[in-house]
């Protein structure tokens, strides 16, 4: 018992963080949908501004809506459009990454420079002049965050594809006639998926930051849909009088965030082979 | 008729010419061995034969295989090729192996590619092919950081006879050995050579591998081939200063101490 409690210490402690979490989140997702039977978009100006109780667990906002009910509302699109933008990014930057670093040469440097053009801006500059280009709104900014983001996905596979393709084992491939689409399919693809889980998990924390900062400027979700960044900008007159309309939000964001930070890091762990065999 | 053919073969560089109209010929069976220091060309050569070369290298001439010529070949004729008539053993064994697939997928992979029989004459054929070099059906389940030096070079060379090549082109592949291990290997390769009947084009820098196994011995120097001949003709006999300092080169016992 004594060897387990260690194992589990020293081991697995990012999964038993993951489990911990994801348990408290499942919790209060389940005590929203069971006991509450909110509308998240219901205004009740009887009942705006009050404390925590057991019909509000976190209390209602400037318009007497259920924070709790509008959090877990707020998780399918904050998480879930953060979801599909970086879905987007990734689909768009590994196949320009992967044939860049593949097949070198020109294709290479063309791939790169464009890649080179769009990584000189910073990605919240180019998301708020574009978002302001096309009009506020959620689809427009999540097509900012995809035009910023994929530059990183296709340098990252491109410099992890460069490193491997010297070596022999392509070689060996090569010469035991796999073709091309083989070879990048079966020997090199499985190097970088580590690597993109990785950092796409670390960039799904940015990417909800970023839809949730500028949500709360006022360019992302348009009201009254409940998305934290939104939220937490409604909150704002309020932070004096009722500050824990800001703390939901924002430990909702936190929770993610460390959610898909810690399970980067047990993915980088779990893809690596050379961990899972006894040497 | 010849197995491998290389007429006037060219390796132009952007600058410079690397390899300098060289001919050479293989037959059925036979052991060539190129010999000649780093640099001299002699891997660029194989790199050739292979469609292998790097994109700013340009081959001229012609080298034939059964007659037809690689230079000229469609992208999948080519690869029904390699692997099938022409397989290759490198000198890096550390990295001639997917590092995250095991010995066994890779044997699974090769035979995928080139035939079509059932899983279980696929699982048998890979069970010879290691038995063949003295590895147990063990090692197919283990990835290729868990094996030594010599039985990666084993695994190699087994990977490479798999489908009984007519040309098995062996790129250095002792020098990354110790002598005890790259004996064996050169013992192995041998002894599979007369067992299956292909030909070994071996490259080496090592004059005594030459000697001790090669049919034919070419020697090369910057890019040029400076002799070619039967073994003992270029042992016994050499006719060009570069080889017979070669041949001096070679350590033999009671020098040792002078």
């Amino acid at each position: 018992m004594a060897v387990l409690k260690m194992k589990i210490r020293k081991r697995n402690w990012k999964a038993g963080m993951l489990v911990t979490l994801f348990i408290l989140v499942g919790f209060l997702a389940a005590y929203t949908f069971l006991f509450l039977k909110h509308d998240a978009d219901m205004v009740d100006l009887n009942s705006r501004l009050s404390p925590m109780s057991l019909l509000h667990p976190f209390g209602t906002d400037h318009l007497g809506r259920d924070v709790m009910t509008r959090i877990f509302l707020g998780a399918q699109q904050t998480v879930g459009y953060a979801f599909m933008a970086l879905a987007a990014a990734v689909v768009i930057g590994l196949p320009i990454g992967l044939v860049a670093g593949y097949k070198g040469g020109i294709i290479e440097r063309i791939l790169m420079r464009i890649a080179d053009a769009f990584l000189a801006f910073p990605d919240t500059i180019v998301a708020i002049v574009l978002s302001g280009l096309m009009g506020p709104g959620i689809e427009n900014l999540l097509l900012a965050i995809v035009f910023v983001k994929w530059v990183n996905y296709a340098r990252l596979i491109r410099s992890t594809v460069v490193n491997e393709r010297g070596k022999e084992y392509i070689a060996m491939a090569k010469v035991n006639g796999l073709s091309d689409g083989q070879i990048m399919r079966k020997h090199i693809f499985p190097h970088i998926i580590g690597n993109v889980l990785v950092l796409a998990s670390l960039d799904l924390g940015k990417i909800i930051l970023l839809i949730s900062s500028l949500s709360y400027i006022g360019l992302g979700a348009q009201p009254p849909a409940p998305e934290w960044g939104a939220m937490l900008n409604d909150a704002r007159p309020y932070f004096q009088s009722m500050p824990s309309l800001m703390i939901y939000p924002g430990l909702a964001i936190v929770t993610v965030v460390l959610i898909s930070n810690v399970s980067g890091d047990y993915l980088r762990d779990k893809f690596d082979v050379k961990k899972e065999v006894q040497l | 008729m010849n197995l491998l053919e290389v007429n006037e073969l060219t390796i132009q560089a952007a600058t410079q010419q690397i390899m300098k109209r060289i001919s050479f010929t293989v037959e059925p069976g036979n052991w060539l061995a190129i010999v000649g220091q780093s640099g001299s060309g002699k891997s660029m050569a194989t790199s050739a034969i292979g469609q292998l070369l790097a994109p700013n290298l340009k081959a001229d001439g012609e080298i034939l295989i059964n007659g037809s010529n690689l230079l000229k070949m469609t992208a999948k004729k080519m690869n029904a090729i390699r692997g099938k008539q022409i397989a290759y053993i490198f000198q890096e064994y550390q990295n001639s192996f997917t590092p995250f697939m095991t010995i066994g997928k890779h044997f699974e992979e090769y035979q995928r590619t080139h035939l079509q029989v059932s899983k279980t004459q696929r699982l048998q054929n890979r069970r010879q092919a290691l038995a063949s070099v003295g590895l147990g059906e063990e090692f197919a389940d283990r990835y290729p950081f868990q094996l030594s030096g010599g039985q990666l070079q084993r695994t190699a060379i087994a990977l490479a006879l798999l489908l009984k090549p007519a040309l098995v082109i062996a790129d250095e592949p002792t020098t990354a050995l110790d002598s005890i291990s790259s004996f064996r290997i050169l013992q192995l390769l041998e002894r599979l050579q007369k067992e299956t009947g292909c030909a070994i084009l071996h490259i080496t820098h090592d004059l005594r591998h030459a000697a001790n196994y090669a049919d034919q011995v070419l020697v090369m120097k910057e890019g040029s081939i400076l002799e070619q001949g039967d073994r003992l003709q270029i042992m016994e006999f050499p006719q060009h200063a570069y080889t017979k300092s070669l041949l001096e080169a070679i350590p033999s016992f009671g020098q040792a101490g002078e």
